[in-house]
């Protein structure tokens, strides 16, 4: 039976789970959570046995393809929400992080299935940036969720609609903290990512003056990497940037990077295409 | 009975009248002596706290007494305040209603925080600072008195009052929680050392173990409080540094004016923060910070009507218990009314009784004279006799005034008593 388990299984699963944390902002009763949490459960489950299926059957999955790359974050996200629905009961987070897994698995099934090039040789440099790169995709999702968040607690409690049973948001201490944690995370990986990246190419094409500086996809990780050296660094300088609403921003825009940088990968990938005879070493990925 | 009581609460009056009205201990000696001295023999007490202000008064019936409208008058007038702008905010109540309203305030039935305990020692207080200076009496004594017992039976009796609230308490609970994470590492500023400052700290302390700093005018009671609550003492010059500094800022103080205005935190607080979150909760009434204060970056500033959802979510938690506790409410309101007509009318029957008691005794001291060989064992029964029948003929009457006592004074049967039986004041 476990055999049969595809996207559309924990997609379902999690697209139920946020429809659970929505009723949950008309009524709290004690099922719904329980409801939640199994459905919750049962998508990360499904998720982490159709991501081990791959690697069974794909020597370079999880993060062989632009898909696998999507569905790995996705999981990556899914596994955070499940852990915080534990460690905060209560709270309203699922309506900020599910939204992003199902965008990320819906943004997947737009992406290349063509294997990577960048795993092909040699394969731990490809390896070590994939990596990097989406742990600095999901550093600047949670960054992202952390910041909305906060500025929307902020607002509720200027608002005077602090506290509450139905929309529980943790508290700005924590989201201020999360925030400022996820934009160094996401500085130190998508750096790390960048410069893998670059000694990936080296190493594939052998020749040490061939960094295409004015390719889209470099240009606008660049970008991306730029503004978040600039964000962190201007954090620890400016005391005020340190502060909720400013942070918040800060993460907000490295999100919007860093869909340029998805939109750069999806439009203009050339660097990580492997050459056409290449690509019969590897077979479309079946999914 | 003849009380009154007029005032503002929290359920129907907006703070910037109450604030208004409110009136701080120094006011309130000045304000019950000038009516006792208007209204020679009515009795008063004034009640104001964050969420009422209310003025209670005992007559005897007296041509001097006050109606509801010269009270109304001497309060705003109190603080200059004309009737259009108080319009239809004011409550006036009379007789029973006074008495199941102050049950129920002490009780805190009426309280923003249902069950909370600081309103039953307001209502001491209250009465205390009145009697301090002769503005009560028996009548007031009575209610006070009998107020005090039943909050003491709904704390008793149900389940309101089982888990310590306050409205500190749920301001910290529901609130400030939602700005920070833990209270331990935080810098919380207390201005001014009264109760709820107190309270506040009480609920701090239950919360984690924050750096507790208390600014207050008077050294010696900030001291008390700062010590007591392992705190530290500033003076009263180093509220804005202290403001500077602070995470939580909790302000009590018995202010007339604000003590912190838009233009001072902007100069002198806003520069030192860097935008760090300050949250402010404004307990005083009138109000300690300016509104516009909250407007800052990082400032969350909530005043006592602020926390009205919040208060509203702990009532409904409580809501299970409120019939038991309106039960004692109603019972208590009903023996204190049977308990002022009996006395009303308890000077009546024992005029009755004397005025049958006189003919009984010239009846039996003419029958003894007339037989005079009777025995100490005859005479002794025949005075048994006696007593026997004017009971009887006592009980249909006395019965009858007990049950129309039940719902109030019985005026009209007093009076046919009175005549039919000629009976003198």
């Amino acid at each position: 039976m476990l055999s049969g388990i595809n996207m559309l299984c924990f997609s379902a699963s999690y697209a139920i789970a946020l429809g659970l944390e929505i009723f949950g902002l008309w009524n709290r009763i004690q099922l719904r959570r329980v409801a939640l949490l199994t459905m919750a459960s049962a998508g990360v489950f499904a998720h982490t046995w159709y991501l081990g299926v791959r690697v069974a059957e794909t020597p370079d999955a999880p993060l062989a393809s632009h898909r696998d790359w999507y569905i790995l974050a996705a999981w990556a996200l899914a596994v955070i929400y499940l852990a915080a629905k534990f460690y905060y009961r209560k709270s309203s987070m699922g309506l900020f992080l599910l939204p992003t897994v199902l965008g990320l698995i819906g943004a997947s099934r737009f992406a290349s299935t063509v294997p990577l090039a960048t795993f092909q040789a040699p394969r731990v440099w490809g390896q070590i940036h994939g990596l990097f790169l989406m742990l600095g995709t999901v550093a600047v999702l949670l960054g992202f969720v952390a910041g909305l968040m906060y500025l929307i607690q902020s607002n509720r409690l200027k608002r005077k609609l602090g506290g509450g049973d139905r929309l529980r948001l943790p508290s700005l201490e924590w989201l201020e903290r999360a925030n400022s944690r996820s934009l160094g995370a996401a500085a130190f990986f998508v750096a790390g990512g960048f410069f893998t990246g670059i000694l990936s190419l080296l190493a594939r094409t052998g020749d040490q003056n061939f960094v295409p500086w004015t390719d889209p996809v470099v240009l606008a990780l660049g970008a991306m990497l730029l503004w978040l050296l600039v964000a962190e660094g201007f954090r620890l300088v400016y005391p005020a940037a340190r502060r909720g609403r400013k942070v918040a921003y800060l993460t907000v825009a490295a999100f919007v990077f860093m869909l340029l940088a998805l939109g750069a990968v999806k439009l203009e990938d050339s660097l990580h295409m492997a050459p056409t005879d290449d690509l019969s070493v590897e077979a479309e990925v079946a999914l | 009975m003849n009380l009154r009581m007029i005032g503002c609460t929290h359920q129907s009056t907006g703070l910037d009248v109450r604030q208004r009205l409110a009136f701080d201990g120094t006011q309130t000696t000045k304000a019950l002596e000038t009516w006792q001295h208007r209204f020679d023999g009515a009795e008063f007490v004034l009640l104001s706290t964050c969420n009422r202000v209310e003025l209670y008064a005992a007559s005897n019936g007296h041509p001097t007494s006050p109606t509801s409208d010269q009270l109304i008058d001497e309060l705003l007038e109190f603080h200059s305040i004309s009737r259009e702008q108080v319009e239809g905010q004011l409550l006036t109540l009379t007789d029973h209603d006074v008495v199941s309203h102050l049950y129920r305030v002490a009780a805190s039935l009426e309280s923003m925080v249902v069950g909370e305990p600081q309103i039953l020692s307001q209502v001491k207080q209250a009465y205390q600072s009145a009697q301090d200076i002769g503005a009560t009496g028996p009548m007031l004594h009575e209610l006070f008195q009998s107020a005090l017992h039943t909050a003491k039976r709904v704390s008793g009796e149900t389940q309101l009052h089982k888990h310590r609230v306050s409205i500190p308490s749920v301001a910290i609970s529901e609130l400030a929680s939602c700005v920070f994470e833990t209270f331990d590492d935080k810098h919380v500023l207390v201005i001014g050392a009264g109760e709820m400052a107190e309270e506040t700290l009480r609920y701090l302390h239950d919360a984690g173990t924050p750096q507790i700093h208390v600014v207050n005018r008077s050294q010696e009671h900030g001291q008390q409080l700062a010590e007591k609550w392992d705190g530290t003492y500033h003076a009263w010059d180093q509220l804005w540094t202290q403001l500077s500094l602070a995470d939580l800022a909790i302000s009590t103080t018995a202010a007339t004016e604000p003590l912190v205005t838009a233009a001072d935190f902007e100069a002198r607080v806003v520069p030192h923060r860097h935008q760090r979150p300050l949250f402010v909760m404004d307990l005083s009434v009138p109000l300690d910070f300016e509104p516009s204060v909250g407007e800052a970056l990082g400032v969350y500033l909530y005043s006592i009507d602020d926390l009205d959802l919040a208060c509203q979510r702990n009532r409904a938690a409580r809501a299970a218990e409120f019939p038991t506790a309106e039960k004692i409410v109603l019972q208590e309101t009903e023996r204190f009314a049977s308990e002022q007509h009996r006395r009303e009318t308890a000077p009546v029957i024992t005029s009755l009784r004397a005025e049958l008691e006189k003919p009984k005794a010239a009846e039996l001291k003419r029958l003894f004279n007339k037989l005079p060989d009777l025995d100490e064992q005859t005479q002794q029964e025949i005075e048994r006799f006696a007593d026997r029948l004017v009971n009887k003929m006592l009980h249909p009457p006395l019965e009858s005034l007990r049950d129309a006592s039940q719902n109030g004074t019985p005026y009209g049967l007093l009076d046919a008593v009175r005549r039919l039986f000629r009976i003198e004041d």
